[in-house]
């Protein structure tokens, strides 16, 4: 990696793992939410370094335009005020076994990645959204139709589900 | 260290960070938020990994396209799950709604 490359690689991790810890460890949903904003925008400039301005579009348009929104509309309508939910940390036995579920394997991963390193290419080639739509209608046309599939059911599941039947209420009292 | 490992270790931190959050949070809304930082992790190794190596650039790419695919379609339920026990329960904490304990 060239110099520029290496400095906006370190920022964008330190954006990272700031934004990773606000979000995994902020006693307010809010912030932690901003937490994960952070993050998100800081993948998008790590897709922005790996020669793939297209990803780091529909990252910046997906995740932080839809997903945010929606994580916050359920913080917003489950009434997670400050002092609210998460107010209070787990208890100590919770917090040692989780420590202990995240060490593990990020030590046997780690120590793979360490001790089996794989040849990779210096300077990555960017890939013209040209050739992306085309594999997309071509090769993985399947996946792709797959993809609109489960998101139109998730998205009339999550209106079933939430739909409320006129006279319901009266039923249930009967 | 080549720039595919730190890539890698970076998405490592982020699974790490998830898996964390996910035994840490006491609601569902928190949960959820774990749970798009390790899709997050996942998309950022697939990239890294197809776009430093000889393997297919467009197979990766799409692949992380399809993995933010899943993300919204995930968060659309979530959302609607986490509405309806808040409804139901009075509130999205994981403590009120464990009732296999009792």
């Amino acid at each position: 990696m060239e110099l520029l490359a290496k400095i906006a690689f370190g920022i964008y991790t330190a954006f990272i793992i700031l934004g990773a810890g606000f979000a995994v460890t902020s006693q307010s949903l809010v912030r932690s939410l901003v937490g994960l904003i952070t993050t998100l925008v800081g993948v998008a400039g790590m897709y922005l370094l790996l020669a793939s301005p297209f990803m780091a579009f529909m990252q910046l348009l997906i995740y932080v335009g839809a997903v945010s929104v929606l994580i916050f509309f359920a913080s917003m309508l489950t009434h997670a005020e400050q002092g609210g939910d998460e107010a209070s940390g787990a208890p100590m036995k919770t917090y040692v076994l989780g420590l202990a579920a995240t060490i593990a394997p990020a030590s046997v991963l780690g120590w793979m990645l360490m001790k089996n390193p794989v040849p990779s290419i210096e300077v990555p080639t960017e890939v013209s959204i040209k050739v992306l739509g085309s594999e997309l209608l071509g090769s993985y046309f399947l996946p792709f139709e797959l993809i609109s599939v489960i998101l139109m059911v998730a998205m009339s599941g999550a209106v079933l589900l939430t739909w409320k039947k006129r006279g319901q209420k009266k039923e249930g009292e009967e | 260290m080549s720039a595919l490992t730190l890539y890698q270790l970076v998405a490592l931190i982020l699974l790490c960070a998830g898996l964390f959050g996910i035994t840490q949070r006491r609601s569902l809304v928190g949960m959820l938020i774990s749970v798009e930082l390790m899709l997050n992790g996942a998309g950022l190794s697939m990239v890294a990994a197809s776009q430093l190596t000889d393997f297919s650039q467009a197979f990766g790419q799409l692949g992380a396209l399809f993995v933010m695919g899943l993300a919204a379609a995930e968060a659309t339920l979530v959302l609607a799950i986490v509405v309806v026990v808040a409804k139901r329960f009075g509130s999205a904490r994981t403590s009120d709604i464990t009732t296999l304990k009792e």
